[in-house]
């Protein structure tokens, strides 16, 4: 179960929150400042903080953590929304969230950076497939078979499980996973995605663990 | 008052042109006591030629003496001629008796006959007659039987003193002349040499700019007028940082303000939705879960409308900050339509996107600002082309632009809906066939206010970067054209 660490001054709003990430299964301390809330950063799986609050703000609190922690992922949540504020947070914090957010994308947000921080669960399932992201293993359910991916595979399907549900053009995964610029009409990246779907998929000619969003890229989705 | 007297470049220039008539007058007055002096220097060295008598007195004088001469014995003559020869020494003398020889001589600058015959006498005679040396020829003791005695002496002895001097120094008075006006020409050089190089130094420096982008203070180390200019300069750097630091405070005040604003109409507004979700988890009647939805689609629309209200405010105020950058457009316009998709998908819209290859790829653009345009545009998209459900992205190369196409399937213009800023309505604009841009369909009036703000937002941004764009809209849908023109000279 992971934890998260709350800070929000509006009892109300951080009633709500808690509320809802507590029943969505995850562990959350709630603070209403930014006093002692360095002594958690060790145990804390995931900040969540507020910007404006009573004595210490969120971005001061923020930067203790990281300092404290610097692996902890920490997300703001912040009524403020301009570009200025946003680039502040953004320059120590891994996400910026505006006021009123819906609690759907907050805990969706909050997924996303425990994946990328590798604090999520060891299972992840996606259709038939059960990935153990920290053992770097892929195993069919169907048939309790381990799919054997080449090193290359294996860093694209990493690369699309750390931005789990997020479209992905064909310039961002190739320079991600290749570390060069990517040159258009060039078929080695759809050529090693082709590759990935014959050991993935179900039905490599209908995709639905790597899906095609034409025109624009790829996306895994759970 | 008195030491910036003389500080003052107008005080040295004065200075030297009284310099220099000073030296002029000083220099004749020197050359005047040279000559004086010179005067009596040259009557004193040359043995009373200064009390000279004129020719006509020596021409008496000698034809006096040469009749005093008796027996007509060369011993009397040339004691005649010694005589002479102490009170005249640069004359030379001789004497012809009277059997035509020549019988003494003394210090006789040409060669002369031992014999003389009538004609070389009366030769000789037409020869010196006025010339040079002055010559005067008298009888040995008034008759012709004692021959003739003659002296000759240089007409320069009967020179004046300053033509001699003239002639002696003539040449180093005009080289002292010369020189003066020649100082006077280094001096009054060096003098503009000087002021000119301050003052080029001074326009350099006033070209140097700090980190703020204002001018920086210069150094003054006179106290003269390009000094005066120097202080009046500072005291204007001074006044500009004042005022920019002034200016910043006031844009720091005015981010706070908004910054405060946005988050204390924020906060209730999360509060609502948290009432309204906390409600929405609980079994309720169809028309309390369309009241929950009505809720949730206003409070994101409130939420849009502050963040356009906010972005406009700055955008009027010039005050939003702008950060040009060389921008691959069909990648960013694909980047960014792919943080839309999530919603476009859940909303179910067919999404078709074609972005195919433009002229100019490059654009100089605001990624942020940029973003922002296309925010809004997908924002009206989803919010009053829901009943198309269809959105098509798009380029577009044409001779005169390359262009984002974004198209829907909305219902149609409803030109009345708006009482917001029109985006740029121009009437010489063709193609635009809605006068607001607000994209609404026909029965969503009053989702669509707000619209125009939005697109008011697009406009001036667009129109920011340096980018057109043109909005058609017709009862099949609406299509927006963000566009570069190929006549920019930017990239």
């Amino acid at each position: 179960m992971a934890h998260i660490l709350y800070v929000e001054d509006e009892l109300e709003i951080g009633g709500w929150v808690t509320r809802d990430l507590t029943g969505r299964g995850y562990q959350v301390t709630w603070l209403t400042s930014g006093e002692g809330a360095e002594q958690y950063a060790s145990r804390a799986d995931i900040a969540v903080l507020d910007v404006m609050l009573p004595g210490l703000d969120g971005f001061s609190v923020g930067k203790r953590l990281k300092k404290e922690a610097p692996d902890l992922p920490v997300l703001m949540l912040s009524a403020r929304s301009s570009v200025e504020d946003k680039i502040e947070g953004l320059g120590f914090a891994d996400d910026y969230l505006t006021k009123p957010f819906h609690p759907d994308e907050l805990a969706a947000r909050i997924e996303v950076l425990l994946r990328r921080a590798q604090r999520f669960e060891d299972v992840l399932e996606l259709r038939h497939l059960n990935v153990y992201v920290k053992a770097g293993r892929i195993v069919d359910t169907r048939n309790q078979q381990e799919i054997v991916l080449t090193g290359k595979q294996y860093h694209l399907f990493q690369y699309f499980l750390k931005n789990l549900n997020r479209i992905l053009t064909k310039e961002q995964i190739y320079e991600a996973v290749w570390g060069e610029p990517y040159i258009e009409g060039d078929k080695t990246l759809m050529v090693h995605i082709r590759h990935l779907r014959e050991k993935l998929e179900i039905d490599p000619a209908k995709p639905e663990i790597i899906e095609t969003i034409r025109g624009i890229g790829y996306r895994v989705r759970r | 008052m008195k030491r910036r007297l003389f500080r003052s470049l107008q005080a040295k220039y004065m200075l030297i042109i009284f310099m220099a008539l000073f030296l002029m007058q000083i220099s004749y007055l020197l050359i005047a006591i040279v000559l004086s002096i010179g005067i009596d220097l040259y009557g004193k060295g040359s043995t009373g030629a200064a009390d000279m008598p004129s020719a006509g007195e020596i021409e008496a004088k000698w034809h006096a003496d040469a009749a005093r001469l008796t027996g007509g014995s060369a011993q009397e003559v040339r004691r005649m001629f010694e005589k002479w020869k102490a009170e005249y020494p640069g004359a030379g003398m001789f004497w012809v008796d009277g059997e035509g020889r020549l019988a003494e001589q003394m210090d006789v600058a040409e060669e002369l006959p031992s014999v003389w015959t009538a004609a070389y006498t009366a030769q000789f005679i037409k020869s010196r007659y006025g010339g040079d040396p002055f010559t005067v020829i008298a009888f040995a003791g008034g008759r012709a039987a004692g021959g003739f005695v003659v002296i000759e002496m240089p007409r320069e002895q009967f020179d004046p003193p300053l033509i001699k001097i003239y002639n002696r120094y003539g040449f180093w008075l005009i080289v002292g002349l010369i020189a003066i006006v020649l100082l006077f020409i280094l001096i009054s050089y060096l003098f503009f040499r000087g002021i000119r190089r301050r003052l080029v130094q001074l326009q350099e420096a006033m070209t140097i700019r700090d980190v703020d982008g204002l001018p920086v203070q210069i150094d003054v180390t006179k106290d003269d007028e390009i000094g005066q200019l120097q202080h009046s300069f500072n005291r204007m750097v001074v006044e500009l940082k004042e005022s920019k630091r002034r200016e910043q405070e006031e844009e720091q005040l005015r981010r706070e303000l908004i910054a405060n604003l946005s988050h204390d109409l924020r906060t209730p507004l999360t509060k609502i939705r948290a009432q309204a979700y906390t409600l929405g988890i609980h079994p309720l009647t169809e028309e309390g879960r369309k009241a929950i939805e009505a809720m949730e689609q206003s409070i994101v629309n409130m939420d849009h409308l502050i963040d356009n209200l906010m972005a406009y405010t700055l955008l009027m105020a010039n005050k939003y900050r702008q950060e040009a950058k060389q921008v691959d457009i069909i990648r960013f316009v694909k980047e960014h339509l792919a943080t839309w998709y999530p919603l476009f998908e859940k909303e179910g819209f067919e999404v078709e996107v074609e972005l195919g290859a433009v002229g100019h790829p490059v654009w100089t653009i605001d990624p942020l600002w940029m973003g922002r345009v296309l925010d809004n545009i997908y924002q009206n998209v989803l919010r009053h082309a829901k009943q198309g459900r269809y959105i098509h992205v798009s380029t577009e190369a044409a001779k005169e632009y390359d262009a984002i196409v974004i198209e829907d399937r909305g219902t149609g213009a409803r030109p009345d809906d708006q009482k917001e800023p029109r985006p740029g309505a121009s009437p010489s604009r063709p193609d635009r066939t809605g006068d607001d841009g607000g994209m609404s369909p026909a029965g969503s009036r009053s989702d669509s206010k707000g619209a125009g703000i939005g697109l008011s937002i697009v406009d001036r941004m667009l129109k920011g970067m340096g980018l057109d764009w043109d909005i058609r809209m017709t009862p099949g849908g609406t299509t927006i054209k963000v566009k570069r023109m190929n006549g920019r000279t930017s990239e």
